[in-house]
């Protein structure tokens, strides 16, 4: 089987606080932050990893398994790439972009000529980019390749026979299990990385993954450096054309400081009268 | 794409990795470890599972073979989190496997190394004695041959993983001591291990100022018998090794400064914007721009200079001796203004445990005197520069 993953760098989620908007709300800035994968494009990878592993033994693929991963972006993204093939993945494709040139639109169009070349199975991907939370590629490619899909994922169980998967789907008051025809897209939740969320019918039912994405061991960070990484222009794909013009950033409203109340009936009082809330 | 600070494409992977281990699973533990004195051993195992332990030492052992650059940036990653538990760090992937790869047989490696390498056993290395610091040549614990056996005599002080709890001794060590007779100038090295006999903790020191999150101990070895094949190359080759290790040791110390001064000038940066004082920022003051500002650029020279030395390091040859003493006289003396000055710019919540800067300030202290005092690199250093008329 095999898996494509697609990545986004983004700014350091861990620092958004610090995200600043330039001068007429014409861009976010985020000079100064670092690089960082989208958090939900590194569980994506390791979702992917678990798929096509034993987990007793994470450094190996299974026989005819594989995991892709593609990213559009600046070349320096490439390094986010050989991250992905520290972590396990066999083989990277950078399309060099930038930023400002792509939509989800365009990215999703972009993704359907990734899958047309590299024919995978599966696509897996992070629900959202934490940078714009659009939330709307994997739908979109979904939908342009006529696959089925699940957003959300918060468990993944391939079949036996590698056909179909079930997947889990957190929803209020419970959780919706899909079943999906290979091939088809799912968008993953943080969940997807809790320590029993993958069933492959490999890894032995006892064992349990480490909560997360995993790190990288040294001799694979070594070993990564023989993975091939091809690069090549956006323009290769044959896709272009952003639909999407951003109008105008703002930041949200200062929040207000709370405050402190002495005792119950104070609690009460202010939010029959104040709040509103009773 | 590459730089000074990461050579490759896989010295940045692994600053990366290490960066976030560091900050998802090492700061969470850091100020309690440093609180309660103590060493965090299953965290050293985790970091074992990174496969850094045996940054330096060769595959064929389950090493990764990785070079000076490496060595600098794993170390200046983990104290930027936490010097203490770096300190452990060092001591065995430098101290003990770094020194046993570069100056064991092949034998040696094949028995040792590669539970090093996975952190199965944690080693350290013995140097420094009650009696002899700086002198190390003085140091007075004894070797003798009796068949198939040495037979060591004395005590150590300051070992750095001497213990892993207050009553446990650590697994394995390089010790250095002198055959009976012999001179001066000629040391010989010892590998032992816990439950060697005659092979005691004498004590695990308390009440250490900083790097508390690493144990200190004393070891005693009372007619300590030690297999001959446990001789590292000849007797009497040992002041060799000593001096090659102490090169990397120190650009590993000069790191660990490094990671510090970064801390601190984060936290120092970020408290200069938040913070108001007669309703300004206190980045608009001038004496405090200077705080900042002086920390930055020592910072950079410091980090510089490093890096630089790194590149020119040859782990298997001596001979960085000038600038692996000059990085860490820089060095450890800056993190520890920064640190002060990152106190000072915080004020009265820069004296206490919150803000970080308080226990990196205790612990950069130790930069100064473990690996060599400052004073020791400015007698090693002028030493050296008496024969060079020019400089490059
Ligand atoms: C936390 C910690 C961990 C350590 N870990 C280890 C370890 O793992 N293994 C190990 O072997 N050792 C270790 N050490 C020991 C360390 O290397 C020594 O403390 C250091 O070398 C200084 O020796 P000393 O303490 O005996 O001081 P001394 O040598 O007695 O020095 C006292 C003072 O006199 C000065 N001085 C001495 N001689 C001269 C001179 N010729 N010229 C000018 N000034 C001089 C010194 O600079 C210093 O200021 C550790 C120490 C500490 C505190």
């Amino acid at each position: 089987m095999k898996i494509l993953v697609p990545l986004k760098r983004t700014a350091d989620p861990d620092n958004a606080n610090k995200i600043k908007i330039a001068p007429g709300g014409a861009k976010v800035v985020t000079d100064g932050l670092e690089p960082k994968p989208n958090p939900f494009d590194e569980y994506a990878v390791e979702s992917a990893l678990r798929l096509t592993e034993n987990g007793t033994n994470p450094k190996a693929r299974l026989a005819g398994d594989s995991v892709v991963v593609a990213t559009f972006g600046a070349k320096e993204a490439s390094q986010t790439l050989r991250q992905a093939l520290a972590m396990g993945a066999d083989s990277g494709l950078l399309f060099e972009a930038s930023d400002e040139n792509l939509d989800g639109d365009l990215v999703a169009r972009a993704l359907a000529k990734v899958v047309e070349r590299e024919k995978p199975d599966l696509v897996v991907m992070g629900k959202q980019a934490v940078d714009g939370d659009s939330n709307q590629v994997g739908q979109i490619l979904a939908e342009r390749l006529g696959w089925p899909s699940a957003t959300f994922a918060m468990s993944i169980e391939l079949s036996q026979d590698k056909k179909s998967v079930i997947v889990g789907r957190e929803v209020d008051g419970g959780v919706i299990k899909l079943k999906l025809a290979l091939p088809a897209v799912i968008t993953v939740d943080l969940r997807i990385v809790a320590p029993k969320s993958i069933t492959n019918h490999v890894t032995p039912q006892t064992h349990n993954y480490q909560e997360g994405a995993r790190y990288a061991p040294l001799p694979m960070i070594m070993a990564a450096k023989k993975k091939p990484l091809a690069e090549a222009p956006f323009a290769s794909l044959g896709v272009e054309g952003v639909k999407t013009s951003y109008v105008k950033f703002e930041a949200p409203p200062a929040r207000k400081a709370g405050i402190k109340v002495k005792d119950v009936p104070e609690l009460v009082q202010r939010l029959r009268a104040e709040a509103k809330a009773l | 794409m590459d730089d000074l600070f990461n050579p490759t494409s896989e010295h940045r992977t692994l600053r990366q990795t290490i960066r976030s281990f560091a900050e998802k699973e090492i700061e969470p533990q850091a100020a309690e470890h440093d609180r309660l004195e103590k060493f965090n051993h299953a965290l050293f195992r985790k970091v074992g599972e990174l496969g850094i332990l045996g940054l330096t030492v060769d595959p064929q052992y389950q090493g990764a073979g990785m070079d000076a650059a490496a060595v600098a940036l794993a170390h200046e990653e983990l104290s930027a989190v936490d010097p203490g538990f770096a300190l452990a760090f060092l001591a065995h992937t430098l101290l003990f496997a770094n020194n046993l790869s570069v100056n064991g047989s092949d034998a040696q490696k094949q028995r040792y190394l590669p539970d090093a390498c996975t952190g199965a056993r944690i080693g350290g290395m013995c140097m420094s004695e009650p009696g002899a610091g700086t002198d190390v040549l003085g140091l007075r614990t004894t070797a003798v041959r009796k068949g198939d056996r040495y037979v060591l005599n004395g005590a150590k002080m300051w070992i750095t993983n001497g213990a892993v709890s207050d009553t446990e001794l650590g697994d394995m060590f390089l010790v250095y001591a002198r055959m009976e007779g012999a001179p001066r100038s000629k040391l010989s090295m010892f590998i032992v291990e816990k439950g060697f006999k005659g092979f005691s903790l004498g004590q695990k020191i308390k009440d250490k100022l900083g790097m508390r999150a690493s144990t200190t101990a004393e070891l005693v070895f009372e007619d300590c018998e030690v297999p001959v094949e446990n001789l590292v190359g000849e007797e009497g080759d040992a002041t060799v090794h000593m001096m090659r290790n102490l090169e990397i040791e120190r650009l590993g110390l000069a790191a660990m400064s490094l990671g510090i001064a970064r801390r601190c000038i984060e936290v120092m940066n970020r408290y200069a914007t938040d913070r108001k004082s007669f309703g300004q920022p206190l980045r608009d003051f001038g004496q405090i721009q200077r705080h900042i500002a002086e920390s930055y650029a020592e910072y950079m020279a410091g980090r510089t200079y490093t890096y630089w030395a790194a590149s020119k390091l040859d782990l298997d040859k001596p001979g960085g001796r000038l600038d692996s003493d000059g990085v860490k006289l820089y060095c450890s003396t800056m993190a520890k203004n920064v640190a002060d000055r990152a106190i000072q710019t915080l004020g009265g919540y820069g004296y206490v445990g919150e803000y970080r800067v308080e226990r990196l300030w205790r612990d950069a202290k130790l930069l100064e005197i473990g690996g060599g005092t400052i004073e020791a690199h400015q007698k090693n250093m002028t030493r050296e520069l008496a024969r060079t008329e020019k400089l490059p």
